[in-house]
């Protein structure tokens, strides 16, 4: 009896197990001291196929290490533990040799900085192709033609000669649009987008913006949105994970976080949108910064303002507090 | 390219007047003339014999003049007579040339392979354990004198265990290939030391940089094995800046054979010029000294080129 509900619970389980799994990720350096900085403390989130997650928070709040460990990419003598389930596995298990196999094939990443993200002094077609030649043992010719199918798929006009091109004679958006085309060569099963519109004007933003969401529906791939800007997220994200110093401290559907944002630091990061329709003498502004934390007790107590002795008492955790959205926050019933 | 090939060749050879001007002066300048040197020790010398022998080679006109009469029979092909060896200067420097050449290419052979070996070795863990012996062995090779060394090879290799000869070249034409090289092994391993040294660490200095880089970590997120990344994308780009160093570490790496060849008693360039100064043989050392000028011009034009080959950014 037992056993036929196990196996029915593993089965349900099964079909709807999301493709990414995050659970208790904790991103760790040592110091000089002989101790270890987390800059990712106990992290946990899903991500299932075809779905955008959007992960929100400022600079140095742990997004960029957060992507990183899904690619196996920290850095240096950097420790990550947990657990990243994918497909059923747990990425953190994996020999180097297994990792390699993933990156690229079934994990792809697009970064910050296209122009020097690629590199300077190789072709961009080539740049393509090499990924298709290690995943796909696919030769020169068969892999440039189809580096030069994935160009104009991204939209780059005449696709042969920008695949002769080298990165510097291509423009910004070009370039993003060429590094989207070399991560989605294999079709991967999950595209992490590390602030992919930052380094670029509005309008190739939107333009960007709107190539991932269009390959996505082609692809069915899940994507993690890795942004500091509210306002890129709202377009394309279905689940926003709002981080703070290294915590998540709300995650929600997108309707659920934007109707009713319950963290204080997801309220004023919403209210610091400008919103055109109301005319205001000043934009709004979280006091403090990033770096002053106190000892103990909530990280975002110094800045709240709602904080009080409670919250400087223990750190709170993160707990469901309506289906589906979770908050971190002792203030929120 | 083209153009900036001739350009550039049109400024070398404008280099190379005005440095032979500056040495036929400094030469000039020098104590002692050939003719002391041909007379020296003769008892039966008058100064009025020597003051006629100047006028008539024209050692008493002013050095200008003297310039003038060197550079217009220079240009015509006839680089004048040694006075040491009593032959062409060209029949005499030629054969020194090749020995030079054959020492300082295959210590390039060996030297720039095995920096960017071990340069790049030590960049992968920075102050790790090969990181550590690798900067050991680069800080011995910078800083102990390349002379010493020698000596020390000499009696390691050729007095202790006698593997190899101390000295010398083979003399004739038809010396084997073996005996050749076996003479050779010695101070192409010293200079190779000598070299390899600092070029270890502009590796190290240009790979760490490069491996830091936003495009290496895209090579490793599309999955490239170790292999690849480091020599398909940081050793490329590692490589731009590291063609420089080694156009100007030609001109030391000269100066260093000079010592070499002393030592090993080897007849190249270095110690022909060397000796040409010490006996004062003026057209030897003078064209001795542009030929190394004309080297390291002529690896500067390389460099530049080179530049333009791996770096499709810059278009000459």
């Amino acid at each position: 009896m037992g056993f036929v509900a196990n196996t029915l619970r593993l089965n349900a389980e099964a079909q709807t197990a999301p493709l990414l799994s995050v659970d208790d990720l904790t991103v760790s350096f040592p110091t000089k001291g002989g101790g270890h900085n987390a800059v990712v403390t106990g992290l946990s989130y899903q991500i299932a196929q075809s779905e955008t997650l959007g992960v929100v928070g400022e600079s140095g709040c742990g997004k960029t290490m957060t992507s990183l460990s899904l690619m196996g990419l920290v850095p240096g003598r950097g420790r990550v533990t947990g657990r990243i389930g994918f497909e059923g596995r747990d990425l953190l298990q994996q020999s180097e040799k297994q990792w390699r196999d993933l990156r690229g094939r079934e994990v792809a990443m697009i970064f910050q900085e296209p122009m020097t993200a690629m590199n300077p002094v190789m072709s961009v077609g080539q740049q393509i192709a090499e990924v298709l030649k290690v995943h796909e043992g696919l030769g020169q010719r068969d892999s440039l033609d189809r580096a030069i199918d994935l160009l104009k798929a991204v939209g780059i006009p005449s696709p042969a000669q920008r695949a002769r091109d080298f990165p510097h004679q291509l423009s910004g958006g070009m370039r993003q649009r060429a590094m989207i085309a070399m991560a989605l060569a294999c079709r991967p099963k999950l595209l992490v987008a590390d602030e992919p519109t930052t380094a670029l004007d509005v309008t190739i933003q939107a333009q960007i913006l709107d190539l991932i969401i269009e390959l996505q529906e082609e692809t069915g791939m899940a994507v993690q949105f890795i942004t500091h800007n509210l306002a890129v997220v709202s377009e394309l994200a279905h689940k926003i994970l709002v981080m703070y110093a290294g915590r998540g401290v709300e995650y929600a559907t997108s309707e659920q976080l934007f109707d009713q944002p319950l963290h204080p630091y997801t309220q004023g990061l919403i209210q610091t949108l400008p919103d055109p329709d109301r005319k205001v003498d000043r934009l709004h502004v979280i006091h403090g910064s990033l770096r002053v934390q106190p000892a103990q007790g909530c990280r975002f107590a110094s800045r709240c303002p709602l904080a009080s002795d409670e919250c400087r008492a223990a750190e709170p955790i993160l707990r469901e507090v309506a289906p589906g959205h979770f908050v971190a926050c002792v203030k929120v019933n | 390219m083209l153009q900036f090939s001739l350009k550039r060749l049109f400024q070398s050879i404008l280099v190379l007047i005005v440095m032979s001007f500056l040495l036929f002066v400094l030469i000039g300048l020098m104590p002692g003339d050939p003719i002391d040197n041909m007379f020296e020790g003769n008892p039966s010398l008058t100064p009025e014999l020597m003051a006629r022998m100047r006028e008539l080679y024209g050692f008493d006109q002013p050095l200008s003049l003297r310039y003038w009469h060197w550079f217009s029979a220079a240009v015509q092909g006839d680089l004048g007579y040694s006075t040491m060896y009593f032959r062409p200067v060209m029949a005499v420097l030629a054969p020194a040339v090749l020995q030079t050449a054959k020492l300082l290419g295959l210590t390039l052979l060996f030297s720039v392979p095995l920096a960017l070996l071990l340069g790049s070795l030590a960049a992968r863990r920075p102050n790790g354990v090969l990181d550590s012996a690798i900067g050991i062995f680069s800080f011995a090779a910078i800083s102990l004198p390349n002379f010493w060394v020698s000596l020390l090879f000499i009696i390691l290799f050729s007095v202790t265990l006698g593997w190899l000869p101390a000295s010398g070249v083979p003399m004739s034409n038809d010396a084997s290939f073996l005996e050749e090289a076996q003479h050779l092994v010695l101070p192409v391993a010293v200079l190779v030391m000598f070299h390899v040294g600092p070029l270890i660490r502009y590796v190290r200095a240009a790979m760490i940089e490069t491996l830091s880089a936003d495009f290496v970590r895209t090579a490793r997120a599309k999955g490239l094995d170790e292999r690849a990344v480091i020599v398909r994308h940081a050793l490329r780009n590692a490589l731009i800046p590291m063609v420089t160093v080694l156009a100007l570490s030609f001109g030391h790496l000269f100066s260093g054979a000079l010592v070499i060849e002393t030592i090993f008693g080897m007849l190249g360039m270095g110690k022909m010029i060397f000796d040409a100064i010490a006996n004062t043989d003026f057209n030897l050392a003078l064209i001795g000294l542009l030929l190394a000028i004309t080297v390291v011009l002529v690896s500067n034009l390389v460099a530049d080129l080179c530049y333009a080959l791996l770096d499709p950014r810059i278009t000459l």
